[in-house]
């Protein structure tokens, strides 16, 4: 048996932030059952550009799940360039210590992380590309959602993201 | 806490009657046997006595049995001899799921020139004697397939394989380590030439074991210094732990018939419910046609091991995996490997292994908190839905 930490044990046994997330601005899934550890996560970023709601799942030990966990809340309200640079060692410390053994548990969600930040881009550089083809400039655009400037055609944009984009993106005027 | 010790394949409680067979030896009687006054010599009585009591245990004459200091011990000296019995016959073939006290040592004497041949086993964990059959020749000095699995609990055929290794006029060794003690052997009726096992698996001491050698087969020895053990095996003798050896032998053998069918009875009432209250787990070779009565190794899909044993250990329940997430890189069993079970599934393994001493309690406790443990892991895992 390892020596884990309190804090530790605390969130193997009591893991934060399981599950998934419908519709997610950004998902991952990083390792496999074959590697001993494996992720899946699912963000999503609020108007200011903030990490909102976060839900993961993992196949892996305790300090893979423990590290899963931390890292979710700790990402939680940070705007994403902030909680990409969240490190391996600060992760650790939040848990109150991991054996050195454990490390790589942890390398695994900033992975997660930047994996579901990077299909965040993906969706919204989709998005963005359909837009320009119309010549619409948004005042936000989010996987989901995108907000236009007040004139612009609500019902245009609507039809054309249904045709091109494979999943539902609400329009709205902000 | 009440602990429930289900890992009797890595090593046993040493029995009660083992250690008071012990005791004297390591307090007022610690001669030396081999010293030529009456306080030391005496002590060869013991050394005879044991010798005997495994000797009994194993079907074989009391000159055929070595003292060492375990199963590596005697692996290493059953193929570290053999190769150099013939100058002309230096190969060694064994198979791909042994310890590796076994496949480590024939790997290490293939670097010093021998030929190794490695026998496939099928998708249940038994021996391809088709395989073996083409593997060994003229040139073949040694075979060594192990008695049981120390993963899956399936036993070998051996006296198939000793007909093969003899045919081709080859020695034939097994690796008995997990088989002593837990199922019969009969070294004479199985035909074997050399088998190694160890104290510890079967309720006696750690640090001991012996070799079985038979008459006639001038195994050279690997330590050399003094005449112990008529030159096969210098060095002091343990006399506490032989006697300890001894006398777990002696028990092994008056139980044997027991723990066969009741060990037999529980590891299968436990396999039948975890099946039942743990969804996604499976037995591993659970088609073989022999297996130890208290050794398996179940599959929970898409759990992580650890996690599990995590999770047990801290309720007192203890019980081991193939594999250690150590490192970021997890070495998976070899043995599980070897049968081509699904690599995704590898991690997901947990042996289980039973003693006489385990009882129906031990066992509804550990499938109580399994079908817990799983159900909780499976909410947390990527793979359910």
């Amino acid at each position: 048996m390892w020596q884990y930490s309190e804090i530790l044990m605390d969130h193997f046994m009591n893991p934060r932030n399981v599950g998934n997330l419908d519709n997610p601005d950004g998902h991952s899934e990083v390792g496999s059952p074959q590697c001993g550890d494996a992720m899946f996560l699912d963000i999503d970023i609020d108007d200011e550009g903030r990490i909102g709601d976060i839900a993961f799942k993992t196949f892996g030990c305790a300090g893979a799940i423990a590290s899963a966990s931390a890292l979710t809340e700790m990402c939680r309200g940070l705007p994403v360039e902030e909680a990409l640079q969240i490190k391996n060692s600060q992760i650790a410390k939040y848990l109150g210590g991991m054996p050195p053994e454990k490390f790589h548990c942890s390398v695994m969600g900033h992975q997660a992380l930047r994996d579901a930040v990077k299909d965040f881009n993906t969706k919204c550089d989709e998005i963005s590309a359909v837009l320009a083809d119309i010549e619409i400039s948004p005042v936000l655009v989010r996987p989901g959602r995108v907000y236009l400037k007040s004139g612009d055609d609500v019902k245009a944009v609507e039809r054309v993201l249904k045709e091109k984009i494979e999943r539902n993106v609400l329009v709205e005027v902000k | 806490m009440n602990t429930v010790y289900l890992d009797n394949a890595a090593t046993t409680r040493m029995a009660p009657e083992v250690l008071e067979a012990m005791l004297p030896f390591l307090k007022d009687e610690f001669g030396n046997p081999s010293s030529f006054h009456s306080f030391g010599s005496s002590q060869m009585e013991a050394i005879e006595k044991a010798r005997d009591q495994v000797a009994r245990l194993l079907g074989a004459k009391c000159e055929e049995i070595f003292f060492t200091s375990g199963g590596t011990e005697s692996d290493n000296q059953a193929l570290r001899g053999a190769v150099k019995i013939d100058p002309d016959r230096r190969g060694i073939v064994t198979s791909s799921v042994e310890h590796p006290a076994v496949l480590e040592t024939a790997r290490a004497l293939a670097d010093e020139g021998s030929t190794l041949g490695i026998v496939e086993v099928n998708m249940n964990g038994e021996l391809d004697l088709e395989s073996l059959n083409k593997l060994v020749n003229q040139q073949t000095a040694i075979v060594s397939i192990m008695a049981a699995n120390n993963e899956t609990g399936v036993i070998m055929p051996l006296k198939e394989a000793a007909d093969i290794a003899h045919k081709a006029g080859a020695v034939f060794h097994t690796d008995a380590v997990q088989m002593v003690g837990k199922s019969p052997i009969d070294v004479h009726a199985l035909d074997l030439d050399i088998l190694s096992l160890s104290a510890h698996k079967l309720h006696g001491p750690k640090g001991v074991g012996a070799i079985y050698i038979k008459k006639g087969i001038d195994l050279p020895p690997m330590l050399t210094g003094g005449h112990q053990e008529k030159g096969v095996r210098s060095g002091t003798y343990n006399v506490p732990g032989i006697v300890g050896l001894g006398k777990a032998s002696e028990l092994a053998l008056a139980h044997l018939k027991d723990t066969v069918v009741e060990e037999g009875i529980l590891r299968e009432s436990f396999e039948k419910r975890v099946l039942e209250s743990c969804p996604g787990s499976f037995i591993v070779s659970e088609g073989a046609a022999r297996r130890l009565p208290g050794t398996v190794t179940i599959i929970f899909r898409s759990i992580e091991s650890e996690a599990v044993l995590t999770l047990l250990d801290m309720q007192g329940v203890y019980a081991s995996s193939g594999s250690a997430c150590s490192t970021g890189n997890k070495n998976s069993s070899h043995v599980l490997y070897a049968m081509g079970v699904d690599i995704n599934l590898a991690n997901s393994a947990l042996r289980f292994s039973l003693s006489r001493y385990t009882t129906e309690e031990d066992i509804d406790r550990t499938v109580e908190l399994l079908s817990k443990i799983v159900e909780r892991l499976r909410q947390i895992s990527p793979y359910t839905e």
